[in-house]
């Protein structure tokens, strides 16, 4: 084949003029195959940049992504890269070998960014809890390494049992190849699709919980049940908790996102273990990760196995208030029987509030009616049971226990020098056991003016009450959701409205602009995670279905607990910031340090020195290098070929013009033998576009310019090398459209400034785009400067993308439809003339108004033309 | 432009049904296997213009495919399509000469310009060994006369 190409090629070089029509036959397919060439490099530059532009909004911050948006970016940009060289190769062989060592060790360095991963100590796969304290959180997770701080080293009761660590968890993965598989599926997802998102979401879970627990793991997890009944003394039945790697960096809580599995015989250990590791694909943990910038494959699920306490009652307790600056006790909430209830926000809950210092004391206190309760089977499972009217009004807690509770608390949060968010359970012999804890998150509280309760605010109020679970403001339609298929349905920037805070609505706070429940109190999951988010909530309302619409305008004053009709502006004061929760995120860091190798731009400037291969530091760089190359090199082959049909023609629109016309492809009409090309043989549509602009509007000649603009002029022109001819290539030295039906490049040099424009302009809307670069003028510097910004608006105004540095500036439009890239065109074609020698009056206000009118209202005339 | 013939190889079937069809509806003229071994069984039986290939199948890969294909017809362009965005696997399979690697979730437009594009590709190779051709059967002279040029 190689050969076959070399005959080939020699067959063409020779520069005699060639005259037999086979002969010219060929030279037709190797322009053709050139031109082919060319238009994908184009395609892959296109794509390219494309890619870095949304990177680039990706690096904002203000949406949020994940690895597959950084995976399929770096991947896409690398394949249209490595295009870029092989096209280039094939327009120039062997010109610019060095450009695939530069290629190869970019992309090295971008794949080793890519596959840092999470080190993780090798450890036994299984650990009893009395080997733990919290320096062992990369081993055990965050959770089950605090119990161990706690059991170990504050020495309070907790349940006994072990933790299944990351090395147990990687074992599992990796025998039965599961990550690279959900890899691949997670890579498939749209971004914002919430549907393929939740069959993902089945999938991966599936996956887990079908997948073989290999034989050593199993073997372990047998000896430490087996260790765990000796202990015990008898058989026992196990919780098994998530303590998920990762959970533990700093404003993320990961609270409610995983299962646990309560009260499991060891009939169903492997099936309780496979299945709180499947719920890492949960929905709720899937787009909390993605809201918060994790990387998937950073967070290692361990799970901990704790003997079951049959609590007769629990709940949790918040060592401070989670909203600062509101009043500052010990909160317990409490529920009959398992604290389940509490965390999952399904039932109303008792709230006793302790005074921080001792003697500790009760400061307020508000029973809930406590409509259920879940307690133990005993041989396995979880039993809801309603409760008898007597019961459920009951405070679930004597006073002694609540003391106690608090004290229990202060020495955990004196331990760890931070507020500290506890489970706990007592069981029937009166024991309290601690069942987890970690730093309670706090979020500032808003102070109120109270002038915002005016009387018409109060006529629009529809209902108040409930807690704040989350302070804040916000607007938005009301949104029921009710059933897991609600999740799908919900819609951006709704009021979450639900019967229960349930943790699974967590998977929404990404889109809700506010939440209102009829049950569920501060201590939930779901209202955790709302305050992470700066989501306002107010939970606990009764009734409040009855009194707010689907669909209606509402206002959530979450500080005040009020829901209004309509909208209402917000209070003054500091105006709400969502949290920005990508920046800073590992994801986001590692597509910064990605970023550093594709997106910055060195190779400015084609005429200097530095414009070459070994230069070439980023892929940005390497695009641009080629493109440029690409251009030079169909221009040179054209030249360079004594090929009457490909070779340059004036032309000529009612006199000859100081324009010259490449063909590169199938620019014409029909072939040009002579030296002329009349512009209405010529076929190329951006061409013709280009044009029209530039014949829309006769130009008034130079602008009147002072005396001093003119000095300017005259002295800048002697000086300033780079307007001379000699240095660029042939190419840049005339007026030169290089072009094919869909194509158009050209170079001018009107005035004292050089330009280039590019388009591409087909059926193809998505690959369609305009690119304008401007450079230097005679005036000083302050003069070019103000011109390049004074473009620059207009430019912006008609659509462009506009980047200045200096006195050179880049603009670019893309994948709009054939007329609207037309317009373009005219508008370049329209300001190519007219701006030439603008920069002279530039240092004229009144002159700068003058010209900023005219081409304002000629811009407005061509774009009504039709 | 003329028509080609596609085929589609991937083991996710439901997706691969939907692609079918919707490339049906576009006017092409394509058929759809489930497996690298499928693919080359029916290479050898059918004309195929452009092969759009999965990475991560089960059995014969994606990468191994490309390479029996490029095999046995090095003029039949390849484009991967996958939902693995692994950059070592794509410059792999650049390298071994594919047209292009894609990923998914894919735009059915932006897929349908590649193809037409690969098509344009291999049209005119074809065409090039063509004239070649008739070069060499017609002036047998005309070789050694241009190398020594």
């Amino acid at each position: 084949m190689k050969k076959l190409r070399d005959i080939f090629r020699n067959l063409f070089s020779c520069n005699s003029p060639p005259e037999d029509p086979a002969t010219v036959e060929k030279l037709r397919v190797a322009f053709k195959e050139r031109y082919h060439n060319f238009k994908l490099l184009l395609s892959a530059n296109n794509r390219s940049l494309e890619v870095m532009a949304e990177m680039e909004q990706a690096l904002q911050g203000e949406e949020t992504f994940g690895m597959p948006f950084i995976r399929s970016s770096a991947t896409s940009i690398s394949v249209n890269v490595f295009r870029m060289v092989q096209n280039l190769h094939q327009l120039a062989p062997g010109k610019y070998l060095e450009l695939n060592e530069r290629f190869t060790a970019i992309q090295n360095a971008i794949d080793g960014i890519l596959k840092q991963t999470r080190s993780i100590p090798e450890v036994r796969m299984v650990l009893p809890l009395s080997a733990l304290d919290k320096d062992m959180a990369d081993v055990a997770g965050s959770k089950m390494a605090n119990l161990g701080e706690v059991r170990n080293r504050i020495h309070i009761r907790t349940p006994a049992g072990f933790v299944i660590t990351s090395s147990a968890f990687k074992r599992l993965m990796d025998y039965n190849n599961l990550q690279t598989e959900i890899d691949r599926r997670f890579q498939s997802i749209e971004s914002g699709d919430i549907e393929s998102l939740y069959t993902f979401s089945a999938a991966a879970q599936q996956l887990i919980i079908r997948a073989r627990i290999p034989d050593d793991l199993e073997m372990a997890i047998r000896n430490a049940w087996e260790d765990l009944e000796a202990e015990n003394g008898e058989s026992i039945t196990a919780a098994f908790r998530s303590s998920a790697l990762g959970e533990d960096s700093e404003g993320s809580s990961f609270a409610g996102q995983y299962r646990s599995e309560l009260n499991v015989s060891f009939e169903n250990v492997f099936q309780a273990y496979k299945e709180v590791i499947a719920s890492k694909y949960s929905l709720q943990a899937i787009t909390y990760r993605m809201n918060k910038g994790f990387r998937d494959e950073d967070i290692l699920m361990c799970v901990g196995c704790l003997v079951m306490v049959k609590a007769a009652s629990g709940g949790v307790i918040y060592s401070r208030n989670p909203v600062s600056g509101q009043d500052d006790g010990v909160s317990i909430n409490a529920v009959w029987g398992l604290p389940k209830s509490v965390v999952d926000g399904s039932v109303a809950t008792d709230v006793f509030v302790m005074s921080r210092t001792r003697p500790i004391t009760l400061l307020h206190k508000s029973i809930g009616i406590k409509e259920r309760k879940f307690v133990c089977y005993p041989q396995e499972g979880v039993c809801r049971m309603d409760l008898s009217a007597e019961e459920s009004t009951q405070p679930c807690l004597t006073d002694r226990q609540t003391g106690q509770l608090a004290e229990l608390a202060l020495r955990i949060e004196a331990h760890y020098g931070t507020p500290q968010d506890i489970e706990w359970a007592i069981a029937d012999n009166g024991a309290i056991y601690i069942l987890q804890c970690r730093p309670l998150q706090q979020i500032a509280g808003v102070q109120e003016p109270a002038d915002i309760l005016d009387t018409k605010l109060e006529k629009r109020l529809l209902v108040s009450g409930g807690i704040t679970a989350s302070p804040g403001f916000a607007t938005g339609r009301v949104y029921w959701v009710d059933r897991n298929v609600d999740v799908l349905a919900f819609p951006e920037g709704a009021v979450l409205v639900a019967r229960q805070a349930l943790p699974r609505w967590a998977s929404l706070l990404g889109r809700a602009s506010a939440v209102i429940t009829e049950q569920g109190g501060f201590a939930g999951h779901l209202a955790n995670v709302a305050r992470e988010f700066g989501v306002p909530a107010v939970f606990g309302i009764p009734g409040v279905s009855n009194m707010i619409q689907q669909n209606q305008m509402v206002t959530v004053n979450a500080n005040r607990r009020s829901i209004y009709d309509g909208v209402i502006p917000a209070p003054s004061g500091p105006p709400k910031t969502r949290v920005n929760r990508m920046a800073g995120s590992p994801i986001y860091e590692m597509l910064k340090n990605i970023s550093t190798h594709i997106l910055p731009l060195r190779l400015l400037d084609p005429d200097s020195p530095e414009f070459n291969p070994s230069r070439c530091n980023t892929f940005h760089d390497i695009t641009r290098f080629i493109h440029e190359k690409s251009v030079i090199e169909m221009f040179n082959f054209g030249k360079d070929h004594n090929f009457s049909e490909r070779s340059s023609k004036q032309l000529f629109y009612k006199v000859p013009m100081q324009w010259w016309v490449l063909n590169l492809d199938d620019g014409f009409r029909e072939e040009v033998s002579g030296k002329y090309v009349r512009l209405e043989n010529i076929d190329s549509i951006p061409m013709q576009a280009f044009w029209r602009g530039f014949v829309s509007i006769p130009w008034e000649g130079p602008p009147a310019i002072d005396r001093k603009g003119l000095m300017a002029v005259i002295y800048q022109s002697t000086t300033n090398t780079a307007l001379t001819s000699g240095v660029r290539s042939a190419y840049a030295e005339r007026n030169y459209f290089m072009i094919s039906k869909h194509y158009c490049s050209l170079s001018s040099r009107l005035g004292y400034h050089f330009s280039t424009i590019e388009a591409l302009i087909s059926e193809r809307p998505r690959e369609n785009y305009v690119c304008f670069q401007f450079k230097g003028g005679a005036a000083d510097n302050t003069r070019r400067l103000k011109r390049v910004y004074f473009i620059k608006d207009i430019l912006q105004e008609s659509g462009f993308r506009v980047e200045t540095r200096e006195d050179h500036l880049v603009s670019r439009i893309e994948n709009h439809d054939m007329a609207y890239m037309e317009k373009r065109l005219e508008i370049l074609g329209y300001l190519t003339l007219h701006t030439r020698q603008l920069d002279m009056i530039m240092a004229h206000p009144a002159s700068v108004a003058y010209y900023d009118q005219k081409l304002r209202q000629d811009i407005q005339t061509l774009l009504a033309a039709h | 432009m003329e028509t080609f013939k596609v085929l589609f190889v991937d083991d996710e079937v439901d997706f691969l049904e939907t692609l079918l069809k919707r490339m049906k509806k576009r006017q092409l003229n394509v058929f759809g296997v489930n497996s690298g071994e499928a693919a080359m069984a029916y290479l050898k039986q059918h004309y195929v213009d452009i092969v759009v290939l999965d990475v991560r199948m089960p059995g014969m890969d994606g990468i191994e495919t490309l390479r029996n294909i490029k095999k046995i017809s090095p003029l039949t362009e390849v484009i991967m399509l996958t939902g693995h965005a692994c950059l070592e696997i794509a410059q792999e399979g650049m390298e071994l000469g594919a047209f292009d690697y894609l990923m998914k979730p894919i735009n059915i437009d932006e897929l349908l310009y590649k193809l037409q594009d690969a098509f344009q590709k291999k049209s005119i190779q074809q065409e090039k060994i063509q004239r070649l051709k008739e070069v060499m059967t017609a002036r047998p002279s005309a070789m050694s006369d241009s190398r020594t040029v």
